[in-house]
């Protein structure tokens, strides 16, 4: 009897997280003397960003679930999460076996099949759609090149991940952290390098909340006091049909030339075709609330989940943060240059800090336009002329993003 | 080395389709904005509305009022469901002088 109850509390305490912390296996990362450190140290990394979160407010409604994510999969023996149903242990070509995650997965596995299988980036950008306002690009069609400039940062930051040692789809999802769209980022890298993911997630949406301190500097650095003080004309007024007829055009010419690009764009314009046709409020509302929340909060914490010890406290973890910023700086810098060329071309009728925008990052890289113009004029309103930039810059990172994946087909 | 090489094709291939796209949408957008003005010049009369203030705001800077046009837009565009795009201006003045009781109904109509 008594050595049945003994049996029964060993038993229990060695199967407690506390017990595994104290017992890991040689070859786990981090682990010394039987201590498992690597799992000790995501959980305090987990929760400076749960107080980079709450306390400091950056990208609060991603970054809690996220690294709760992370706090929830580290816990040992919490069987919420298995990276290796997903990535395999390093095997050269892993094919994932969706009747063992099905049967053995936990209930973070069951979610991460959204990230997975590209669900979730998708269903978010039919939120996105809804909430766009894409007038401003229409009646300034001009401001589409800036889209298309500032994700000059995409593909130097790649280039520069290529010379540090990464491999061409590590280095194509590093890079596409420079287009500045959380979704866009996450979709290219649960496909091309998935075990980056978390690391990419988290610089993306870290760096997005920074814009406000990246940006300006910048963009003092490459304008003249001239040009900042530039006053652009009134935008034209938009009619209903252009709207209408807008997200259809651009889905069809889009996808015609880079169909990978389809899950991203074409559901961003199915959300603004739903909230312009003004026939389904209910269907806008929806997917603007409900539908974006519910799926963010997925997406949140499954992608915080994936931070597992071994492939996050890795040096390259550093590499993705320092790239990520660099992708930020030059897409700004692409962007504002184009401005310039702008600027020159219709003889000083274009502010080149419209083009900063052009990193999507919506609204918060126009907010930034707007902002620092405002520090030359008080009276000069640059917010819906960087609206123009900034909502391209979604369509520009979205076909970037596609070119991509097209070209990991055939490479 | 040979990952440059790579590299640098997928670079170059992806710059130039990214603005080969947004290009082409640039083009098409102007085909648009062609044809569409070209209609609308027809019922061009219809559309500006212009719409006096009837909002009472406290005092400005009488030399620069071009901030609180800008509000007064916002306002009248918020209130009528608009796009501030169909408003233009083209003058205002302060109603304080109207008698107490057309000031309550107007403030309700605003409320309600």
């Amino acid at each position: 009897m008594s050595e049945l109850f003994i049996n029964g509390i060993t038993s229990f305490i060695q199967n407690t997280g506390i017990a595994k912390l104290f017992a890991a296996t040689e070859g786990s990362a981090l682990a010394f003397a039987g201590v498992d450190f690597g799992s000790i140290v995501m959980l305090i990394v987990a929760c400076v960003l749960i107080y980079l979160a709450i306390g400091k407010q950056f990208e609060p409604l991603l970054l809690l679930p996220i690294s709760f994510g992370m706090l929830l999969a580290n816990l040992p023996f919490s069987n919420l999460m298995h990276n290796v149903l997903f990535v395999g242990s390093g095997e050269e070509h892993f094919v994932m076996d969706f009747g063992e995650i099905l049967h053995n997965g936990g209930l973070l596995d069951l979610l991460y099949l959204g990230v997975k299988l590209g669900i979730y980036p998708s269903l978010i950008f039919i939120g996105i759609g809804a909430m766009t306002d894409f007038s401003p690009l229409i009646a300034n069609p001009k401001s589409l090149l800036l889209g298309a400039a500032a994700q000059l940062g995409v593909f130097v930051a790649f280039f520069g991940a290529l010379f540090l040692g990464f491999n061409l789809m590590e280095a194509m999802s590093i890079g596409i952290i420079g287009g500045a769209d959380g979704p866009t980022a996450i979709l290219v890298t649960k496909t091309l390098a998935p075990k980056l993911l978390p690391a990419i997630a988290i610089a993306a949406y870290s760096y997005m909340a920074l814009i406000p301190i990246i940006q300006p500097p910048i963009m003092k650095l490459l304008t003249t006091k001239k040009e900042r003080l530039v006053k652009m004309e009134t935008l034209r007024p938009v009619s209903k049909l252009e709207r209408l007829i807008f997200p259809i055009i651009v889905t069809v010419v889009v996808g015609l030339i880079v169909p990978d690009a389809v899950p991203l764009v074409g559901c961003l314009m199915l959300g603004n075709l739903i909230k312009e046709s003004g026939v389904a409020e209910r269907l806008s509302k929806t997917v603007q609330n409900e539908l974006m929340n519910i799926v963010t909060i997925f997406l949140g914490i499954t992608v915080g989940a994936t931070a597992s010890a071994d492939t996050f406290l890795q040096p390259q973890t550093l590499y993705i943060i320092a790239l990520g910023l660099v992708a930020f700086s030059i897409s700004t810098a692409g962007g504002l240059l184009f401005g310039k060329v702008m600027y020159v071309l219709t003889k000083g009728k274009v502010n080149p800090l419209i083009g900063s925008a052009g990193v999507s990052a919506v609204p918060m890289a126009a907010r930034v336009a707007q902002t620092v113009g405002q520090k030359e004029d008080p009276t000069n309103f640059l917010l819906m002329h960087a609206m123009g930039p900034n909502v391209a810059g979604v369509i520009g990172s979205a076909v970037a993003a596609g070119v991509f994946l097209a070209m990991a087909k055939v490479l | 080395m040979e990952n440059i090489t790579q590299g640098a094709v997928v670079a170059v291939i992806g710059i130039c389709t990214v603005f080969a796209v947004l290009a082409i949408l640039w083009c098409v957008l102007e085909l648009m904005r062609v044809v569409f003005t070209a209609k609308n010049k027809k019922t061009a009369k219809q559309a500006p509305v212009a719409a006096p203030a009837p909002v009472p705001v406290a005092a400005a800077p009488q030399e620069d009022d071009s901030e609180l046009i800008a509000v007064l837009t916002a306002a009248i565009a918020a209130s009528l469901n608009q796009s501030t795009y169909n408003l233009k201006i083209k003058s205002y003045r302060r109603v304080e002088t109207a008698p107490v009781w057309n000031r309550t109904a107007r403030r309700d109509n605003l409320n309600g």
